[in-house]
């Protein structure tokens, strides 16, 4: 169980074996991406095979950044204390140009800003000396 | 109609006991406590002593420190199973506990198989933690960290269903004031006064599209099932024996953003083995118990477990039909929405209505001739889904 003390910290991520690259990646200014070799499938999600065709050839590339808003949805009540002082925001299911997709949320604007199928372009934001997020804005 | 699979579970297990303990706020229970109560008024109803019982299932408890529920179960009411387990694949453990429990008893595992849950959201944890608590079952390092509720994972599907299929606000209201009607004829609802659609649209927003009111409650509770062979419930003289005639899961993904389609759910496949088991379709569903954790979850269900076609689940609950007189009374007792949420035990709810349904003891909501009830849950944003088909001894 966790305490109301612990509840109110941001939780970010704790990079692993699995995911250090992608962390890394993000702090250094890309958004990479597994691609198969084998069968081209691209993946978001970082892991050691590719789901497509269970592969171990997976090559790390940059993402174009671009993509588009599959859904979303603003929230207004906080998911707990830590987001209380930002809410209303906008949580994204983006659609990469690339075509996985992934969370991520709105910025440079208004939540009320955003649409079904809009446009988005990648934005990095620094949060701690190893964590940087990836984030959208309108493209 | 389709040939039922009878080298499955299928008319093999029957439920012969049920139990509820008190719901809504109830202060000073623990988890343990609620589950306990169901259970031993399960074991009496099915009138067998608790020393019968060899086989526990049960669900995880946010509010219980103990991670073998089943186990502790156990221990606090006194017994000691040959046959346990706590299951997690979230809000569709219930099904999964008749599924499995009925697995066990036609496998030879266990011979009479207590199913239980508790949790005390609404008294035992803080509002504000009881939220954290379901967030923390999101992936802490590609969802949580941009703030991202369960709620957001099922309101990003009904909003992409909105924008596909034109369902609107007002379909998605429909489902919460149906339900609160029919909460307001079930003794012990949470939530029994009356509320329209304008009140629905009206009340505070918690993540577009849902509103306050599109939302099931928080709530403590607990229910209890007692499950045996059809041969030992005719043995023991069971007056209305329940049989599992259907049982179906699917599990398509795990993270959000890796769910094959946001308006078409696993609930396609589970109803489909389960209606394949059963022998018997929706049309022939006489009633349904389904998971509402919100109002736009309840019609993308209704779609899926193919009430209603792709896109009309809209329509379909603004119609009636999801109501007494309509085409599949849905929720009688008011839901997730209205009668209680108690987290993973939630869902046993509805299973605690169908099953009272069927056994025609449900007074004034009774749902006359009723043999046929299915009961789907879900969870984690339709990350889990699994289906329980259930009849009277009139449909085996």
């Amino acid at each position: 169980m966790i305490t109301a003390e612990e509840a109110i910290k941001k939780p970010l991520p704790a990079p692993d074996g699995d995911t250090a690259p992608l962390w890394a990646g993000l702090h250094e200014g890309k958004l990479l991406l597994q691609h198969c070799r084998h069968c081209h499938n691209v993946q978001y999600y970082q892991q050691q095979l590719c789901r497509a065709c269970g592969s171990d050839e997976l090559e790390h590339r940059a993402a174009s950044g671009a993509g588009k808003v599959h859904s979303f949805s603003v929230v207004h009540r906080a998911p707990g204390p830590a987001f209380k002082s930002d809410v209303p925001y906008a949580v994204l299911l983006v659609e990469l140009a690339e075509g996985p997709r992934m969370i991520s949320t709105y910025t440079g604007g208004p939540p009320e800003d955003v649409t079904f199928d809009m446009a988005v372009q990648l934005v990095l934001e620094k949060v701690s000396d190893e964590i940087t997020l990836p984030r959208f804005r309108r493209a | 109609m389709p040939k039922p699979q009878r080298d499955t579970i299928r008319g093999k297990v029957a439920v012969i006991g049920i139990g509820l303990s008190p719901t809504g706020k109830v202060p000073g229970q623990s988890p343990l406590a609620l589950a306990a109560d169901a259970s031993l008024k399960a074991i009496r109803d099915a009138g067998l002593q608790k020393a019968e019982i060899d086989g526990v299932l049960c669900s995880h408890a946010f509010a219980s420190p103990f991670h073998r529920f089943s186990v502790a179960l156990s221990e606090y009411i006194g017994i000691a199973p040959t046959f346990s387990n706590t299951l997690q694949v979230s809000g569709a453990t219930a099904a999964t506990m008749f599924n499995v429990g009925a697995a066990a008893i036609v496998g030879g595992l266990a011979e009479t198989v207590l199913v239980a849950g508790g949790d005390s959201l609404l008294t035992g944890l803080t509002p504000d933690l009881a939220l954290r608590s379901m967030t923390e079952s999101r992936d802490q390092q590609y969802e949580m960290p941009f703030g991202i509720p369960v709620a957001n994972t099922f309101a990003m599907t009904v909003h992409r269903h909105m924008k596909e299929f034109g369902t609107t606000a007002e379909q998605l209201a429909q489902v919460a004031v149906t339900s609160r009607q029919h909460a307001s004829r079930t003794p012990g609802a949470q939530q029994t006064k009356p509320i329209t659609v304008d009140d629905v649209l009206s009340s505070p927003m918690v993540t577009t599209p849902y509103h306050k009111l599109d939302c099931s409650l928080i709530s403590d509770g607990g229910a209890a099932f007692v499950l045996v062979s059809a041969e030992k419930a005719k043995s023991l003289g069971i007056e209305k024996p329940i049989y599992i005639l259907g049982a179906g899961e699917c599990y398509t993904h795990e993270h959000i953003f890796l769910m094959p389609s946001l308006t078409v759910t696993g609930a396609v496949e589970s109803g489909r083995r389960a209606y394949a088991m059963a022998g018997y379709g929706a049309a022939d569903i006489d009633l349904a118990g389904i998971y509402d954790c919100f109002t736009g979850t309840l019609i993308m269900m209704l779609e899926d477990l193919g009430f209603c076609k792709k896109g009309e689940g809209g329509p379909f609950v603004a119609d009636g039909q999801m109501t007494y007189g309509g085409q599949t009374p849905t929720n009688t007792h008011g839901g997730l929405l209205s009668f209680a949420h108690s987290g993973m035990p939630g869902s046993l709810f509805h299973f605690y209505e169908v099953l009272q349904q069927l056994r025609g003891d449900c007074g004034v909501r009774q749902i006359a001739g009723a043999n046929l009830g299915l009961v789907h849950s879900l969870g984690a944003g339709f990350a889990t889904n699994a289906t329980t088909i259930f009849g009277t001894e009139a449909t085996l």
